[in-house]
């Protein structure tokens, strides 16, 4: 098993395994040959150069395990071949150990008829034997077959010895079969188990590979049902296809053999039975399984809708289409109901029917072979013995019919499947080639996009210099747009195409070409995660070193193996996967100061910034602005007090209560970690409440609940639910007003009865029994929730004195020393970072005196400039990258996601970076600043293609296109020479129609495309210029 | 200072005069207690007026910058309401008041205030009476001023 990079290229299981063991060589030969290559073509680059040399190549990393190409050819027509070809050697396993069981199942059948016959009624003691041999070893004949083989002559035992020793070796045959069943269903489970991952694997693989036509026509979710949902009866049937017919087959094949050896009608009349079985139920089935396609496809369809409706919920809302929705989906309901129906009634139908055949047979063998045995033709043992074994036969019958069934049903879904991944709808996969700077002449040739309501662009011919600046003025079409994206290789052009220097585009590498062109839309796409995840994204390309343990202490090693028995990736994960060669930094670090100064250069450093201010700091992640944070905090305190100012923060201190803070923070003195900690839900934590209990908390909180519930009720009663005082202010939600009523009621009455019948134990209870019971726990829970978030100052309502405090002060030490065994809160602590608590909090260490006018301000105004004397910004604003953006970066604003997307491209340096709308949701001001930026940055070593909407910034770049209806001229080229001049001025004053075109009808850029392509030479005019 | 005291001098206020005690205690719990030091700024002549203030304490002082330094227009003191005329118009502060000791107010926000009009057309009709009563007076002071 030597492959290495020499078995790379080929398919199929062995060769796979055989390169897949030498993943290094695999991978890293062919890379480094690339690279040399392009190190001696060129030398213009000297970084992506490097770069090249470790760029994974495509072709070596499908060598690193050949069967991941099968990812790229696509999958088997037939579900069968499919799970044949890449599953045959445990399928192949795992039989002959379905058949090295059978010899055994069929001596645990034939035991009992031995029992019974030898040892209870005594046939081997017939001859007036006192002993009989056992354990006899020979290979056991039928009849019929002549004589047996001799092995072992066995030990002479007495009957009830016999007894004994034939029940324990059923016993142990049990015990064998057992372990037999035992390992195939285990390997039978993996193996299923695994084809389920590779064909996961592989339909994701392939949904990466969807051309841009295919992603339009798909609904995610429908997508993402298909790979959870669909494909799990799949594999749970891979791990059944060939060995489930093999085994139950052949154990339905020796439980009829066994019958029919013992008696030739019996087994006759069983095969029958079985006969009817096999042939009618499948029948009845068919219906099923058409209903379950309809059912399928249904509720596919309901998750792919239910999928839309989740996306455009601000449409909904907006619309007030709430109630068609729910009708909509009502209806969807509805049919699926009715399905699901139609499909008990058939499935219970054929089960009552195979149940009767099932019972049919026993009747007959208990009254057939009851006469045969009357009549002396059938031992009482063999009729034992062929109950019992017909005992065993049912269950495999049963299971093949419905191994049938599933077969049908999986294949279809196979199918279905499939049409979703048809080869149509896929782009190639990526191979190898060039991989050199996009620099030299670029030429269009006849590039033509057609979209479905007609041209976009037709016959576009023009040569631009790179690297260049390269402006596209829009004529309001979509012309414009659209050839910066097959610049950008986003559209792929139905005609003509683009060549560097004479070569086609399409003869790069596809690794290549992404790494060299960059593309920002006007709509970025961002993933959850941090700001940081989303920029370097474009960045995690090299996968990492082989790890030499997994993350969590996992086997690295089985985990390998595995990957590669299922064709799936090999490279470590999670890891860190950032090429910082092509950022040009040395390591993360380097790359957050690039990141954060493109960031404040575009403008989104305060920003990022207030961020920081906001995210957390783990101090076991970053010890020193964890400790610079601690000294910072220190300096705080001492510049307020310097400022006479120190009255405007009430500090965190262990032994004082804070009287800024609410009830709840006082008690906790940290910040929880767990749900179970925070808010409200404090008032139900054991330990919380058996620490009040001791410091007599309990009933302090409990009146100062019932204080805030009445004048909550008081004052929030006549405002209709839902209005936004409620939520500002209310320690209740508006639905919460009747319950705390009642709450208040139950105690009124309970004291109004207290007060007529006296407080004796039997009046308790009585009190108690009839629903009075004031501290009834459930209620005591409620009210002790709301004064968790009281503040005195703010609140006012005159509930806390010191006696309260300082017993808060007592059970915050006692709640510690419980709490800290449990876990779930950060304490604070003045020597430490809270981990838990916003970067702001943890410098301010205390809580801003909130009825001092202007406190805010005022603190605020003192903590940026200690931050800028202490020089803690940069570090904050790294922390600010830790920022989360999520789901579809929808805690952004849109200019924040351009910028974003920006970035994400910028720092990938890429030879030309193509933006499209890229900068419009930044704001017009901003926008034109980074353009500026850019218009700086790129030109000499790269390129900058950028779509305008107008006029206004043209001139500012060296080449000017201008979009006019189908057509892309390029009036203005340099001017080397007068011609040059001439050939703009003259397309100049044609490119000018553009932007009026556009604000006419479509007639209108018709007749401006027309003009286009009378104007034909043009662009080879200028072509010659460029050349002079 | 409890709330409760609170609502005891929103009663002083001739505007609030005939609104029912749980309303002004709705607009006392919605509103913020703040102190200014003698000399700070409720706010300046030109400010966005985002909130009324009721003196709860000390004194303030209604001023005009003029060419020969501030003009003094009125000394608010314990129970004088300040600045509702500019959330009701929702125009920019017309005067700059400060605070001429130590002085404790109560912060009536707009957005809050604007609320609880148009949800109890109680406080909104003793808000129009006000008006209504101070327009009279104007008129009269303008006739007066018109005879004399």
């Amino acid at each position: 098993m030597s492959g290495g990079a020499g078995a790379a290229g080929q398919t199929g299981t062995g060769a796979s395994r055989a390169a897949g063991e030498t993943p290094a060589g695999g991978r890293t030969a062919p890379g480094r040959a690339v690279g040399q290559e392009s190190l001696d073509k060129k030398s213009v680059d000297k970084a992506s150069a490097g770069q090249a040399s470790v760029a994974p190549d495509p072709a070596a990393r499908a060598g690193n395990d050949p069967e991941a190409t099968d990812a790229a050819g696509g999958l088997d027509r037939s579900l069968f071949r499919y799970i044949w070809r890449h599953s045959k050697r445990d399928q192949i396993l795992i039989c002959s150990v379905v058949l090295a069981s059978l010899p055994l199942y069929f001596a645990s059948l034939d035991l009992p008829r031995r029992i019974v016959n030898e040892a209870i009624q005594g046939h081997a003691f017939e001859k007036g034997n006192e002993t009989a041999k056992f354990l006899v070893l020979r290979l056991q004949m039928p009849d019929w077959f002549g004589h047996d083989l001799s092995l072992f002559n066995g030990f002479d035992v007495d009957r009830f010895e016999l007894l004994f020793g034939l029940s324990s070796m059923f016993l142990l045959l049990v015990l064998i079969n057992g372990a037999f069943k035992y390992w195939i269903n285990v390997a039978k489970g993996a193996l299923g188990e695994r084809m389920l991952r590779r064909l996961r694997f592989q339909l994701f693989s392939l949904i990466l590979r969807f051309s841009p036509n295919a992603v339009r026509q798909t609904k995610p979710s429908e997508v993402a049902t298909i790979i959870r949902d669909e494909v799990e009866p799949i594999g749970g049937f891979i791990g059944d296809a060939f060995i489930l017919p093999a085994f139950l087959g052949t154990q339905a094949a020796t439980a009829m053999a066994f019958i029919l050896l013992q008696n030739v009608w019996l087994g006759l009349l069983a095969a029958g039975v079985v006969g009817v079985q096999f042939v009618v139920i499948p029948r009845l089935r068919r219906e099923l399984l058409r209903l379950g396609r309809q059912r399928q496809l249904a509720s596919r369809r309901l998750a792919g809708r239910v999928g839309e409706v989740v996306d455009g919920i601000e449409a909904v809302h907006a619309n007030g289409a709430e109630a068609w929705e729910r009708a909509e989906i009502g209806h969807r309901l509805s049919g699926l109901f009715d399905l699901r129906l139609r499909i008990y009634r058939r499935k219970f139908m054929v089960k009552f029917l195979n149940n009767l055949l099932a019972q049919m047979t026993p009747f007959l063998f208990y009254c057939i072979g009851g006469y045969f045995a009357l009549k002396g033709q059938l031992s009482i043992g063999q009729l034992v013995a062929v109950i019992a074994a017909y005992r065993d036969l049912p269950p495999p019958l049963k299971e093949l019919i419905d191994w049938d069934q599933q077969r049908l049903d999986v294949q279809v879904k196979y199918e279905q499947v499939l049409q979703q991944f048809l080869p149509e709808r896929l782009i190639g996969a990526d191979g190898t080639g060039l991989d050199e700077p996009l620099c030299g002449r670029l030429a269009a040739e006849g590039l033509g996009v057609q979209e479905p309501h007609g041209p976009v662009l037709a016959g576009v011919s023009l040569t631009l210099p790179l690297p260049a600046l390269v402006g596209i003025v829009s004529d309001g079409g979509p012309a414009a747009s659209t050839f910066a994206r097959v610049l950008a290789r986003r559209v792929v052009p139905s005609s003509g195409r683009i060549t560097i220097e004479g070569r086609d585009l399409s003869d790069w590498s596809g690794a290549a070409l992404t790494r060299r062109i960059a593309f920002a839309g006007v709509d970025p796409v961002l993933f959850p995660g941090s700001l940081r995840d989303n920029i370097v994204y474009g960045l995690n390309r090299r996968p990492p070193p082989m790890a030499e343990a997994g993350p969590d202490g996992r086997d690295l090693a089985k985990d390998l193996a595995e990957a590669r028995r299922t064709g799936n990736p090999v490279e470590p994960f999670p890891a860190d996967w950032i090429d910082y060669e092509q950022a040009g930094v040395a390591d993360a670090a380097a790359l957050d100061a690039l990141i954060l100064d493109w960031l404040a250069r575009i403008g989104m450093g305060e920003e990022v910034y207030r961020f920081g201010l906001l995210g957390q700091v783990d101090p076991d992640r970053h010890p020193e602005l964890a400790a610079r944070l601690i000294e910072a905090r220190v300096a705080f305190r001492e510049r307020l007090a310097a400022e006479g100012r120190a009255h405007l923060v009430e500090p965190f201190d262990p032994a004082r209560y804070n009287r800024q803070a609410t009830v709840a923070e006082n008690l906790l003195f940290g910040v929880p970690t767990t749900p179970f900690l925070t808010g409200r839900a404090l008032a139900e934590h054991p330990v919380v409440r058996l620490v009040l209990d001791r410091a007599g908390l309990t009933d302090d909180l409990v009146t100062m609940g019932e204080r805030i519930a009445a004048t909550m009720l008081e004052i929030f009663r006549g405002l209709p639910s839902g209005h936004p005082l409620f939520e500002q202010f209310s320690f209740l939600a508006a639905d919460e007003l009747p319950e705390y009523e009642a709450i208040l009621a139950r105690r009124t009455a309970t004291e109004a009865s207290a007060a007529r019948h006296g407080g004796s134990a039997f009046n308790r209870i009585r009190r108690r029994w009839i629903g009075l019971g004031r501290y009834g726990s459930a209620d005591a829970t409620r009210l002790i929730a709301l004064p968790l978030a009281y503040i005195e100052p703010r609140h006012r309502l005159g509930l806390i004195d010191d006696a309260f405090r300082d017993r808060v002060v007592e059970a915050r030490g006692e709640l510690r020393t419980a709490l800290e065994e449990v876990g779930g809160v950060d304490f604070y602590d003045p020597d430490r970072v809270c981990a838990a608590a916003p970067l702001r909090d943890n410098l301010l260490f205390g809580r801003i005196n909130q009825s001092v006018a202007d406190a805010v301000e005022t603190v605020t105004a003192t903590g940026t400039a200690l931050v800028q004397e202490m020089r803690l910004a940069p570090a904050i604003t790294r922390v600010g990258l830790d920022h989360q953006v999520g789901p579809e970066g929808r805690f952004l604003s849109s200019g924040q996601r351009a910028v974003v997307s920006l970035v994400r491209a910028l720092i990938r340096r890429p030879d030309l970076l193509v933006l499209d709308g890229a900068l419009s949701p930044m704001g017009e001001n901003r926008a034109r600043t980074v353009l500026g930026l850019l218009l700086e940055r790129f030109g000499r070593e790269n390129s900058l293609v950028v779509v305008l909407s107008n006029d206004r910034l043209a001139d500012r770049f060296d080449h000017v296109l201008r979009a006019a209806g189908t057509q892309i001229h390029a009036p203005d080229a340099p001017a080397p020479g007068a011609g040059g001049d001439v050939s703009g001025t003259g397309s100049n004053a044609s490119g000018g129609q553009g932007p009026a075109g556009a604000g006419a009808a479509a007639p209108a850029a018709a007749v401006s495309g027309r003009a286009g392509t009378e104007t034909g030479p043009g662009p080879a005019r200028v072509d010659q210029d460029v050349k002079a | 200072m409890t709330l409760e005291t609170e609502v005891q001098s929103l009663r002083q206020v001739p505007m609030f005069r005939e609104v029912d005690p749980a309303r002004l205690k709705l607009l006392a719990f919605t509103s913020e207690r703040v102190h200014f030091a003698s000399g700070q700024r409720f706010f300046d002549r030109g400010d966005a007026a985002d909130a009324a203030y009721l003196i709860l304490e000390g004194e303030a002082a209604v001023t005009l910058e003029g060419p020969q330094g501030p003009i003094r227009l009125a000394l608010l003191g314990a129970n004088a309401l300040v600045g509702e005329m500019g959330i009701l118009a929702d125009q920019p502060r017309s005067a700059t008041v400060t605070a001429e000791v130590p002085t404790t107010a109560l912060r009536i926000d707009r957005r809050v205030f604007l609320e609880l009009l148009s949800q109890f057309p109680q406080i909104a009709i003793a808000v129009m009476r006000e008006l209504a009563h101070r327009l009279e007076m104007t008129n009269q002071q303008l006739a007066q001023m018109r005879t004399g």
